[in-house]
């Protein structure tokens, strides 16, 4: 019992050992001569795939900006930490990048429940916040510092119940949607919001709670009314299930929906149930602007796989955070905040964008049309364009 | 009754000087692991009476401790800005705190009452299926709520209430509150296993039907268990809400609740000592790993060696880390060379 003791005992040493050294490497105060930035993301875990894409285009861009010198001859230094896909621990990890890695700015997190628990931390130490991705509109919401470069969900919403009543002329909608979940269930809202706005109808809902797979009974209620496209604000792994039992049950009408649709399986899912189908995306992977060929020619060649919208945010959150160290006019967490509020007219690869009062990114989408296994870009709305 | 009081104001001072050396010496990183070292014994330590001594095997303590959770932040949140919105934090007061943790660990006690009398037919695997059904209606009860938020729950909980003297400390008064509750719950729960309740507990453990025999009414005492571990699982709910200033129906997963048997499994189960261990070694595993997982560059890592951790624990001392012996004054004396013999008269 006792050897079982001392070695228990002996490796709790080493843990400890390997812990304080690591920690004390990364308090060096050398380390102040170039920028640190703090990045929390879920790198392993249930999203572990969300937090790797956007991990990989926070590095290519950081990797472009320090190849050209860094920003005013100061190199930019990524600290990364794993939130393991948990909510609680985006909250101690921000800690960790607030206090010990002394970070100017962070950038996280893609999961809307971990960048609410996160933002206090940094809204409380002072250091500005950039989401790449989380679309839902509480974010922003959480204090002063808190910013980010997608567009939210309300928007989202209301763009594709606009491009439903004008451009595709449809004045009966039906809707399908988690209603447990908050992304599914707050797009609806704002679809089924500005739908009946602009004077359409919605015939028909449906919704579903948790991780299911069967979807008749809900797909026929919603087909029964015959309305003339259905809004399914699901995502990617929902989306083919559903797709497939609306083609068998006979229904024609093309369906939409939100960027949750976005995957590189999505037309591999879905078969050929989707074709003709549209959903708002945040750029166009067409686009010849070179600033996107750049990008998706970088990626490709640093990554060796397909870039995805996820990955172009976080390469966009850090050319804003190096925008606004220019315009803030240093490197300092105060200054970075001023910088961002200050961003107008910023060219992303996902669109050109301002920074608003409400520290939101007022950008475009892009919708998609699914054609084979194309991706076709056929209109982009601008923030303006939704009234 | 008076010494205990007595003992219980020593440790609120103890507490207090404790919160004072965390925010004027302590890194804030190691701050953050001691407060949800704290937490995590709250929740173990509750769990430890109905799993440990009344060994009514629940799995439903992330269940009890959401409703404490969703009950105390919302009262914080309505007794200091009045309304459900968004902007900076500020502190709640101390009486509407105490408040909002009474009003929390009472409506997880009622909600333990509630669960506990219709499933004390049930036994073993039957009762923790039984709880862990109850924590995710519960869950999903909460997360059709659109008055609390819905699935994002409720956000901008106010800090932990200020105390005299505390205005310039930076991490603030959350070491405070957490442990004088950690005190509380093992001060209450050490003089529980003595008293004629707690040997009644380890009777209905140990055979149903002699404690019956014996004029136990194994009925109440398991409710009665319930109510006591629901009580501190909602306690712990409301410290959590103000710790992390939000709270999701999904932060009570059913993940949290095995989290919390883990740490009882790997301390010792129905040992008061075992619970505070494993709760500490389940809370800081991971924290230490972290290090390990980024120099390596293996994310995912801890979850490997944590897996690996429990299986060799199950595999060379099923009954934990102390079994069910506790850590006393006695058993430092006989560990000491020589203490031993003096002890003997």
């Amino acid at each position: 019992m006792n050897r079982l003791w001392m070695a228990t005992s002996a490796m709790a040493l080493v843990l400890l050992g390997v812990h304080l050294t690591a920690c004390k490497q990364s308090s060096d105060p050398a380390a102040s001569e170039d920028i640190p930035i703090g990045v929390y993301l879920s790198l392993s875990g249930a999203n572990a795939d969300f937090g790797v894409t956007t991990k990989n285009g926070i590095d290519l861009a950081v990797e472009e900006i320090n190849a050209a010198g860094g920003i005013g001859g100061k190199k930019i230094r990524v600290i990364a930490k794993d939130t393991r896909s948990k909510p609680e621990e985006a909250q101690t990890v921000a800690k960790q990048l607030a206090t010990q890695d002394k970070v100017v700015a962070a950038i996280g997190s893609v999961e809307s429940g971990q960048s609410i628990k996160a933002a206090p931390v940094f809204q409380e130490a002072g250091i500005p916040m950039v989401s790449p991705s989380s679309t839902n509109p509480d974010v922003t919401k959480q204090g002063d510092r808190i910013f980010r470069v997608c567009y939210l969900d309300d928007f989202q919403g209301q763009a594709c119940a606009d491009f439903a009543f004008k451009d595709m002329k449809a004045t009966k909608a039906g809707l399908l949607y988690a209603a447990d979940d908050d992304y599914s269930k707050g797009l609806a809202g704002f679809f089924r919001e500005h739908f009946k706005k602009l004077g359409g109808e919605i015939v028909a809902e449906a919704t579903f709670q948790g991780d299911v797979s069967e979807f008749k009974d809900q797909v026929s209620a919603v087909a029964a009314k015959e309305p003339a496209l259905v809004f399914v604000p699901v995502y990617y792994s929902k989306i083919g299930l559903i797709a497939r039992e609306f083609r068998k049950q006979g229904f024609k009408g093309p369906l939409l929906g939100g960027d949750g649709w976005e995957s590189e399986q999505l037309v591999q899912l879905a078969g050929e149930t989707l074709e003709g189908c549209y959903f708002g995306y945040h750029y166009d992977p067409e686009d010849a602007d070179p600033k996107v060929q750049g990008y998706i020619k970088g990626y490709r060649e640093k990554f060796k796989k397909e870039p995805n919208s996820l990955s172009a945010l976080g390469y966009d959150a850090v050319y804003a955070i190096k925008q606004a160290i220019e315009l803030g006019g240093g490197p300092g967490r105060d200054q970075i905040t001023e910088g961002l509020r200050k961003i107008r007219g910023f060219k992303g690869v996902t669109g050109t964008f301002d920074i608003d009062e409400n520290r939101n990114a007022r950008k475009p989408i892009t919708m998609l049309k699914i054609g084979g296994t194309d991706l076709k870009k056929v209109k982009v709305i601008q923030p303006g364009d939704i009234k | 009754m008076a010494r205990n009081l007595l003992v219980m104001l020593g440790l609120l001072a103890g507490c207090y000087g404790f919160n004072f050396v965390m925010a004027e010496f302590i890194e804030v990183v190691y701050v953050d692991y001691i407060n949800l070292c704290g937490l995590a014994i709250i929740l173990a330590v509750g769990l430890n009476v109905i799993n440990g001594l009344a060994g009514q095997f629940s799995l439903g303590h992330a269940g009890f401790m959401s409703v404490g959770a969703f009950a105390g932040a919302y009262a914080s949140i309505m007794l200091t800005y009045g309304v459900i919105e968004s902007g900076p934090l500020s502190f709640v007061s101390m009486g509407s705190f105490l408040l909002c943790l009474a009003l929390s660990g009472l409506s997880a006690a009622a909600v333990g009452a509630l669960v506990g009398a219709p499933t004390l037919r049930l036994k073993g695997d039957y009762l923790a299926i039984a709880t862990l059904g109850f924590a995710e209606i519960t869950r999903i009860v909460l997360t059709a709520q659109d008055a609390i938020g819905g699935p994002t729950g409720l956000k901008r909980i106010p800090k932990m209430p200020l105390l005299p003297g505390s205005e310039k400390w930076d991490g603030g008064t959350s070491t405070f509150w957490i442990y004088a509750f950690v005190c509380l719950v093992i001060l209450l729960s050490v003089n529980l296993q003595r008293s004629t309740f707690g040997r009644a507990l380890i009777c209905v453990r140990e055979n149903e039907l002699a404690a019956e025999t014996m004029g136990v009414r194994a009925s109440r005492m398991k409710i009665m268990a319930f109510v006591y571990g629901a009580f501190f699982a909602g306690i712990a709910g409301c410290l959590y809400a103000h710790y992390q200033h939000s709270v999701r129906p999904d932060d009570f997963t059913t993940v949290r609740s095995i989290e919390v048997v883990v740490m009882l499994v790997l301390g010792g189960l129905g040992s008061l000592t075992g619970a505070v261990v494993g709760a500490v070694i389940v809370t800081l595993l991971p924290q230490f790993l972290r290090p390990l997982e980024e120099s390596l560059g293996l994310s995912g890592l801890s979850m490997v060696v944590y897996a690996a951790l429990l299986l060799l624990m199950m595999l060379f001392r099923p009954q934990g880390i102390f079994g069910q012996r506790e850590l006393s004054l006695k058993l430092l004396r006989r560990l000491v060379p020589g203490g031993g013999k003096e002890s003997r008269p």
